[in-house]
């Protein structure tokens, strides 16, 4: 968002009959959308003019979404938002760890690319931290998150899924170590593109997060509820480069 | 009955039957050839004892028992001849049996020496009640009363022709010699240890390529990846069979790499147009007939990712992890309270198992959803029982006929009840969790609950996956 005019958006994909109602839709939302049908078009938008955005379809004839990724992720340093047909998380997971922003299943419901479109938007507008810092893992009594992989690990080594509203949760704790957040900025920072969550629904979230990390949910040591405040986190918090 | 506990004596593997066959083999063998060692043994004893009667009464000997005296310490106390003893009375005690056998063996030898016995008795006693030899011991003549004395003897009386007396010759029957049967059991354990050392050499040879060989069968049915194939080893027919077996492995992972290859390609093919679908209906006035339509794309979404599920469950590409399975679980209820959904998860233990945690909270879904679809409602528990976690997913539907459990099992069965286009879905949500529960080596276990009336209150399906 450079300026403050319509978002603007690159979209590639080869498949035309995706691609033409797609960009039809999106205009209709308000964006402005150059398309792209391979890797090497896409390549001569962008050095016509940057977009503020980029869709990308990960399967395409030539040089493949992947490999644009990176030259994106690393050169341009654009928002990317892959588009893929496959759902494997192990994709998911590749798309994400070469820079891509978000990940898309096809066929998706297009009010909610729009959703994560601003949503990656708003991510970018505030200050980006570079891919390094973004992959560090989080320490936290014995307690491990790979925000790459949303993946919780506690001092057992035991796998803990959460969901993604938990993993929203959990990481404006980690980000704010031992600082009382109340349920306003928690709101705020954890609401996701399918989040519209009420007060109350914060206590809920929490208290779901709780019956996961602590020994015993109903006396949280990790998580401790700061009376007419909010919440804080109850413990330091260290970040580990990758690979660690 | 006698089969059934038998075989659990006998050795399973190749290499213990191999060997018991041949211990057997060779205790026949060395029981024929003892037996017939022992009866050329009895026969040249027999042979030596008609000579040695033969030979006292043709040479009449003067000498009596004395010990040999020579170097060999054993044979000391050894009986060497007894001195022949005439008498005008035929030596034969009344109730004894003449042996008509050994008379024949000594009238023979006799014969050839030029002399035709007018009489000839032989007969066995034993030597504790020959009056002769109680008499010659009784003397004190003896040094020392020698052995033979506890044993039998052959006695053997004989009346040349125109004489009057009978010349009576004795040779103690020698007891069988215990060494024959010590010597015979060494010599078959030696045997037996030449042999089976050997073969055991030469089974190994074999065997342990046929047990990587197993055990390489066994990874490649989990992994179905044709990294760490055996190299050829062992006899020709071993190394035969391991290439045979590698060039079959690389067969069966191309046919899967094609699968996988192709579910893609379907996957991609069919997807991208219903993209593409979805975003038009945007443009559909109405909204209810967009929402149908929308509904529509999703379950075709949803059958299509069934099928490419189903079709790529037993080669999952993600490793296990130790995972929190009462996390698991609620971050799967989570979503359906969300969502508003009767879903409810119940407290339960702490357990963590090795997982694929997408793969499971797919399964997890296809029961909940089963379950809200046919059972209004469902209830979700975790225990621990034994090695297994078992997950409980009871509702309050009508249940499954008994009959029709197995068949719901199977790929695109439905409940006959409830076949129609409302409930939509390819029929596939039970037989994925069922493979799923088979991919993490548990398996899926669908009963009916019955009330305190014993009516059918609802279905049961449980989820049991091993702890390690």
């Amino acid at each position: 968002m450079s300026d403050s005019g319509p978002v603007r958006l690159l979209l590639v994909d080869d498949e035309a009959s995706l691609r033409e109602p797609l960009a039809d839709y999106l205009a209709r939302q308000g964006f402005v959308v150059r398309q792209a049908e391979d890797a090497a078009k896409a390549r001569a938008a962008l050095a016509e003019e940057a977009p503020d955005l980029v869709l990308l379809d990960i399967m395409m004839p030539g040089e493949d979404g992947l490999s644009l990724c990176r030259h994106l992720a690393e050169a341009r340093d654009l928002p990317v938002i892959m588009l893929t047909a496959r759902g494997e998380p192990t994709d998911r997971i590749v798309g994400l760890e070469i820079g891509a922003d978000d990940y898309v299943v096809k066929p998706f419901e297009p009010r909610e690319l729009v959703a994560r479109i601003r949503s990656v938007l708003r991510r970018a507008a505030k200050a980006a931290p570079s891919a390094s810092e973004e992959d560090a893992q989080y320490e936290f009594e014995g307690w491990q998150l790979d925000p790459l992989k949303r993946r919780l690990v506690d001092p057992e080594g035991t796998v803990v899924p959460i969901s993604s509203a938990e993993y929203r949760l959990l990481m404006a704790f980690l980000t704010h170590p031992r600082q009382v957040l109340d349920r306003d900025r928690l709101l705020d920072m954890v609401q996701g593109r399918e989040a519209h969550l009420f007060d109350r629904a914060v206590d809920n979230q929490v208290s779901r997060l709780r019956r996961k990390i602590e020994v015993d949910s109903r006396d949280p040591r990790l998580i401790q509820t700061v009376w007419g405040g909010g919440y804080r986190l109850a413990a330091d918090v260290r970040r580990i480069a990758p690979g660690k | 009955m006698k089969a059934a506990a038998f075989p659990r004596l006998l050795p399973r593997s190749l290499l213990g039957q191999m060997l018991l066959a041949v211990a057997l083999a060779l205790l026949v063998a060395q029981g024929i050839s003892a037996a017939l060692q022992f009866r050329a043994a009895e026969q040249r004893r027999e042979m030596i004892a008609a000579n040695q009667l033969a030979f006292q009464l043709v040479a009449d000997p003067r000498f009596d028992f004395r010990p040999i005296g020579s170097r060999m310490g054993d044979d000391r106390r050894k009986w060497r001849r007894l001195r022949v003893e005439r008498t005008p009375h035929n030596p034969l005690m009344p109730g004894e049996q003449r042996d008509a056998r050994r008379e024949e063996l000594l009238r023979a030898i006799l014969v050839e020496q030029g002399i035709e016995p007018a009489e000839l008795v032989v007969t066995k006693r034993r030597a504790a009640d020959d009056p002769y030899v109680m008499g010659r011991s009784a003397t004190g003549q003896w040094r020392e009363v020698p052995q033979w004395v506890e044993g039998d003897l052959l006695l053997a009386a004989l009346r040349r022709e125109g004489g009057t007396q009978f010349t009576v010759a004795r040779v103690p029957l020698s007891t069988r010699e215990p060494r024959q049967l010590g010597e015979l059991i060494a010599q078959t354990a030696l045997l037996y240890i030449i042999l089976v050392g050997g073969l055991a050499v030469l089974l190994q040879r074999i065997t342990r390529p046929l047990a990587a060989l197993t055990k390489r069968v066994e990874t490649f049915a989990e992994t179905r990846a044709v990294d760490g194939q055996l190299d050829p080893s062992g006899p020709e027919d071993m190394r035969r069979l391991i290439v045979a077996h590698n060039a079959m492995e690389g067969r069966i992972a191309a046919l899967l790499d094609e699968k996988d290859v192709m579910l893609g390609a379907i996957g991609h093919d069919l997807k991208t147009p219903l993209a593409a679908l979805r975003v038009r209906i945007e443009s559909v006035e109405d909204p209810a007939e967009r929402e149908k339509m929308a509904r529509t794309i999703e379950d075709i979404t949803r059958s299509l990712d069934d099928i490419l599920t189903l079709a790529r469950v037993g080669r999952p590409s993600d490793p296990r992890e130790r995972t929190d399975l009462g996390a698991l679980l609620a971050s799967v209820v989570e979503e359906y309270e969300d969502m508003g959904e009767p879903v409810t998860l119940e407290d339960g233990p702490r357990v963590a198992a090795p997982l694929r945690a997408t793969w499971l909270r797919r399964a997890l879904r296809n029961l909940i959803e089963n379950a809200l679809r046919y059972g209004e409602q469902a209830r979700v528990s975790l225990e621990r029982d034994g090695a297994e976690a078992v997950i409980r997913i009871e509702d309050n539907g009508p249940g499954i006929p008994p009959e029709e459990i197995g068949a719901m099992l199977e790929p695109f069965a439905r409940g006959e009840s409830s076949r129609n286009r409302v409930t939509g879905g390819a029929g596939l949500g039970l037989t994925l969790a069922r493979a799923i529960a088979e991919q993490h080596g548990g398996r899926l276990v669908l009963a009916n609950r019955t009330d305190a009336d014993g009516r059918i209150a609802g279905l049961v399906a449980e989820l049991r996956l091993p702890l390690a």
